[in-house]
């Protein structure tokens, strides 16, 4: 008796992830230095989101022969995104094999009401989130991990910290509240009521919470890690600086020890320019990736 | 007694659940130093590359190694048995200590994760294989078989050191967690208890 992609299998992926970082490439060069330095798993992407940020223009699936040269390159799980509610972009994406399907606001949505059904694939789903109703909801639609909806490429990690500080709260405010009260709640946060349930029993989200979106240097790494996340996907953040192997390496050993200021300071010595941020003010609410998802 | 579990990344809290439902103290190991106050250690799973970088920048493998060739009672699950093996196919050793031939991802990719009934010692139940190594092989008469999943070995013992491919953490069942307890209390591999 086997039984392949069960969710308790997808959701293991995740798990195994933990406390590890992911890492977007471009091409097999990157994520081969993505590997060498630590990475516990690559997003293979055409442009990093820094890219798709300053070109503008309708954001699509990856082409399959950049994923599928990432997927030759390395023994790690490789990662790919599909534009959210674009069910068959994520056909395409399990067809060739791939660990992870990321549902990812950083591409152009390609429907405006209803994200993909992830129970319906064998391969496990990430989804961002802002806050918990967006998680359950998500979560119920079969997502076997969910990740912060930080601004990808803006090297500014404040939105990435509202998200994590928002679900924090908004799971506080289940654990607290007597059982009369989780309809209401359930309501209130536009939350599947039996994904409420499985927090309260649990005492957290019933699957793994990453953070995502603006993370640029070893300490943003170790913040996010201690508000709460198990771990870090890094976009931008590596190859736009000056020297990626060094940082990767540097933000991998940060969230290890994210507890540990001198280890901290150690590795962020001499790490040579960070990317350019972009402060979120200066967005237009048009151009905020956040507001994509439903 | 207290149990370390190598935190460098991956499953490390879920295997230390699985010591607080048997009572037992445990320490989240990320230093050499940390090493010196454990009586027993956990290898979880994760990815073994990613743990064995994030291990030099403290050197910790070394001083694991050391105390696992002393026989500090070692349990490795998926990565962690990876990290052990003595021979890797198409990959590199790390702390070789037990004497098999592993092979990485030898079931395929993410969508061939499975999970399957396992004959663990008298028991049968099921578990799950994530991106799962296979133990090809033993190497020599030292290394005993202790779990089978049809023809396949998941998992081995050696001396100080229980050796599995598969994830006994996510499932927690209670026949595991009483042979978990027995192991680390008697400080070497227990067939029966």
């Amino acid at each position: 008796m086997k039984i392949e992609s069960t969710f308790k299998v997808k959701k293991g992926l995740a798990e195994m992830l933990k406390g590890g970082v992911i890492m977007d490439v471009v091409n097999a060069e990157q994520a081969v230095i993505a590997e060498k330095s630590g990475a516990v798993a690559v997003m293979a992407l055409e442009r990093i989101p820094a890219d798709i940020r300053a070109d503008g223009g309708v954001a699509r699936m990856s082409s399959v022969g950049v994923i599928q040269e990432v997927m030759d390159a390395v023994s790690i799980p490789v990662m790919a995104k599909a534009r959210i509610g674009h069910f068959v972009e994520a056909q395409i994406l399990e067809s060739i094999g791939i660990d992870f399907i990321d549902e990812s606001e950083v591409l152009t949505p390609a429907d405006d009401v209803n994200h993909i059904n992830k129970n319906n694939f064998k391969s496990p789903f990430v989804c961002g989130a802002t806050g918990l109703g967006e998680a359950s909801r998500r979560i119920a639609e079969g997502a076997a991990m969910i990740r912060t909806k930080g601004e990808a490429g803006t090297g500014n990690v404040i939105e990435a910290v509202k998200h994590m500080r928002t679900i924090t709260n908004e799971i506080n405010e289940v654990l607290t509240c007597d059982t009369n009260q989780l309809v209401a709640l359930s309501k209130k946060f536009r939350a599947p009521l039996n994904v409420l349930e499985m927090i309260k029993e649990l005492g957290k989200l019933p699957v793994v919470n990453f953070a995502a979106g603006g993370i640029a240097t070893p300490a943003d790494a170790a913040l996010m890690m201690q508000l709460g996340c198990d771990g870090v996907f890094v976009g931008s953040g590596i190859f736009k600086s000056g020297d990626p192997a060094e940082r990767a390496e540097a933000i991998v050993v940060a969230t290890t020890n994210y507890n540990d200021p001198k280890v901290l300071a150690d590795v962020s010595k001499d790490l040579g320019e960070p990317m350019v941020g972009i402060n979120i003010d200066t967005l237009t609410e048009e151009e905020k990736l956040a507001k994509r998802g439903w | 007694m207290k149990v370390g579990i190598l935190s460098l990344q991956g499953s490390f809290f879920d295997h230390q659940k699985s010591l607080d439902l048997i009572s037992l103290e445990s320490l989240l190991v990320k230093t050499p130093e940390d090493l010196d106050k454990v009586d027993g250690i956990i290898l979880p799973g994760g990815e073994s590359t990613a743990m064995s970088k994030i291990s030099s920048y403290n050197n910790l493998y070394k001083k694991l190694d050391i105390k696992i060739k002393q026989g500090l009672p070692t349990l490795s699950t998926c990565a962690g048995t990876i990290i052990l093996a003595k021979s890797v196919i198409d990959g590199d050793t790390h702390i070789p200590n037990i004497d098999i031939e592993i092979q990485r991802n030898a079931y395929g990719r993410q969508n061939e994760s499975f999970e399957a009934d396992v004959k663990f010692l008298n028991n049968n139940d099921i578990y799950c294989f994530i991106r799962a190594p296979k133990i090809i092989r033993t190497l020599n008469n030292d290394v005993k078989v202790i779990a089978t999943q049809i023809d396949d070995i998941v998992g081995v013992s050696q001396n100080n050191i229980v050796s599995l491919t598969y994830h006994p953490e996510l499932t927690n069942d209670n026949y595991y967690l009483e042979w978990l307890l027995a192991f680390m209390k008697e400080g070497k591999y227990v067939g029966s208890f």
